[in-house]
């Protein structure tokens, strides 16, 4: 199996971008990385474009043919990838295994999302909420934050959990993307304030909710024995694994156990040969601050139940036992669907390479992610390393 | 189908018991199922309120869902019709009926639950 490297990464600015259609994030992100990998003048031989909601936010499809003709890498394969909020996690993942099979040895991957442009109420809720099971939630009207709702009561009423150990995770991710140049959120916010914030879904309130964001991000990733032509501080891709679980939410045996993520951090931490201790930064998917909780948990970081608590006592901070979202996580840095999973590993590249400026882990070396395709349903888990 | 009732599959090899969806038994792959029917009455696992519906239900400024459990270990998601004394644990009843049209004006059929 050939090794796989990421030489190149880029990332726009999150946020609203009233002048940036889809097709311009995909493509400033794709040119960022190019130039980022010295590859300029390289051709590549496949492109993996991740997009949750292209037909229906931007009325676009065959967006991998669009970005290839205007970035100018014809004839190379290009695929556009859909896995929900995971289509970046999932885009990764072809990206490495095109590279480990020896089929290709240049590939580029990019993820956006264009969502702010859209002002009908309730259109962006209700189309990601057709990622829920139709006849047994959708037609109950039932949305995402109402499983996290749903969730997070159960949390509390099973560890005795007050809701201000799991709304610490909000005030964390807002202090960490301070200091990202690209999050949506640049801007500290305390627990008094998120705690009395609007009720969005009871006992959720606005401030456990990541934003609706526009954005893109990209990677090339080129097999490892030619990384170093190309980047002195190439970072590898050791770990990939990905899982599902029931569609139903509430046909699992316990809501506040993600199957999927036990078992697709397992693929991950036993291909890269590592362990939960092993590991020096996470990027999770923090969509709802409960998702971080249970995430830390399900990841091996914590003891089922622990995972707000641990929050709370500042344990995943930036210079605690395990930083958890540095870049801000997805309430911070923002939620661009289909450019997560995309900007949690570039987010991985900048700590493991030293280049995260005033949010740097000292010494990072070894990463995580964690990439939700659906509500816990299809989940996604890389480990990074330097090389 | 009956204002009441709700059919839900027993899987006939593993017994396991699950949404009529299922053309595979989740548990064991068998396709073969006994009809089971819920009974009305069950208790309340876990519910939100939710002050910002999707489209379909744009008509409500909010409303309420909730997870329950039947005598016979089925689970269930629907509407809860009443926001107020919720208590995770509560006995509840369940009724199947029309819950709202969708964008195109077709009409929405689903589970909704009263406290007893
Ligand atoms: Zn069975």
């Amino acid at each position: 199996m050939n090794k796989v490297a990421i030489i190149g990464v880029g990332h726009t600015k999150f946020g609203k971008l009233e002048d940036k259609n889809l097709l311009d994030l995909l493509c400033d992100a794709s040119l960022q990385a190019i130039e980022n990998s010295n590859t300029n003048d390289k051709d590549f031989d496949a492109v993996y474009v991740s997009c949750m909601l292209a037909e229906t936010l931007n009325h676009m499809t065959a967006i991998a043919s669009a970005v290839v003709d205007r970035i100018g890498l014809i004839p190379a394969a290009a695929d556009h990838v859909k896995n929900g909020p995971a289509s970046g996690g999932s885009a990764i993942k072809n990206a490495f295994y095109s590279i480990t099979s020896g089929a290709c040895d240049m590939v580029l991957v990019v993820g956006a999302e264009k969502m702010t442009h859209i002002t009908t109420p309730g259109l962006i809720t209700s189309a990601v909420a057709t990622l829920t099971h139709h006849n047994a939630e959708r037609v109950h009207g039932v949305s995402l934050p109402s499983l996290a709702g749903m969730l997070t009561r159960t949390y509390m009423e099973k560890y005795n959990v007050p809701k201000e150990w799991i709304t610490s995770i909000a005030v964390k991710n807002h202090k960490n993307g301070m200091n990202n140049p690209y999050a949506h959120f640049q801007k500290e916010i305390t627990l008094e304030k998120a705690l009395a914030s609007p009720i969005i879904a009871d006992p959720l309130r606005l401030y456990d909710i990541c934003p609706i964001s526009d954005g893109g991000a990209a990677m090339v990733l080129c097999s490892a024995e030619i990384a170093k032509k190309f980047c002195d501080t190439p970072i590898l891709i050791t770990g990939v694994g990905q899982a599902t679980d029931t569609h139903i939410v509430y046909e699992r045996e316990d809501l506040t156990v993600l199957k999927a993520l036990q078992i697709c951090s397992k693929q991950a931490y036993s291909m890269a040969k590592k362990t939960p201790e092993d590991i020096d930064v996470c990027e999770a998917h923090d969509a709802f601050t409960i998702l971080e909780a249970i995430q830390s948990e399900d990841l091996g970081f914590f003891k089922k139940g622990e995972g707000a608590k641990a929050a709370y006592e500042g344990l995943t901070e930036i210079g605690g036992v395990i930083p958890i979202n540095p870049s801000g996580g997805l309430k911070a840095r923002g939620h661009p669907l289909g450019a997560t999973g995309v900007a949690q590993v570039v987010e991985l590249v900048w700590q493991l390479r030293g280049e995260a400026g005033k949010r740097q882990i000292e010494g990072a070396e070894t990463g995580i992610t964690c990439n939700f395709g659906g509500f816990g349903n299809n989940i996604l888990s890389i480990l990074v390393e330097r090389m | 189908m009956s204002e009441t009732t709700i059919v839900w599959k027993k899987c006939k090899k593993c017994r396991k018991l699950q949404h009529p969806d299922h053309l595979r038994c989740i548990q064991c792959k068998n396709t073969t199922f006994d009809t089971v029917k819920s009974s009305g009455d069950c208790k309340l696992l876990t519910y939100t309120i939710l002050n910002a519906p999707p489209s379909e239900y744009r008509d409500k400024k909010s409303y309420t869902i909730g997870v329950v459990e039947y005598s016979n270990g089925l689970k269930a998601i629907g509407q809860i019709i009443s926001s107020e004394n919720l208590k995770i644990g509560m006995k509840l009843t369940s009724k199947f009926q029309k819950l709202t049209e969708n964008l195109d004006g077709k009409e929405i059929f689903g589970i909704t639950f009263k406290p007893t």
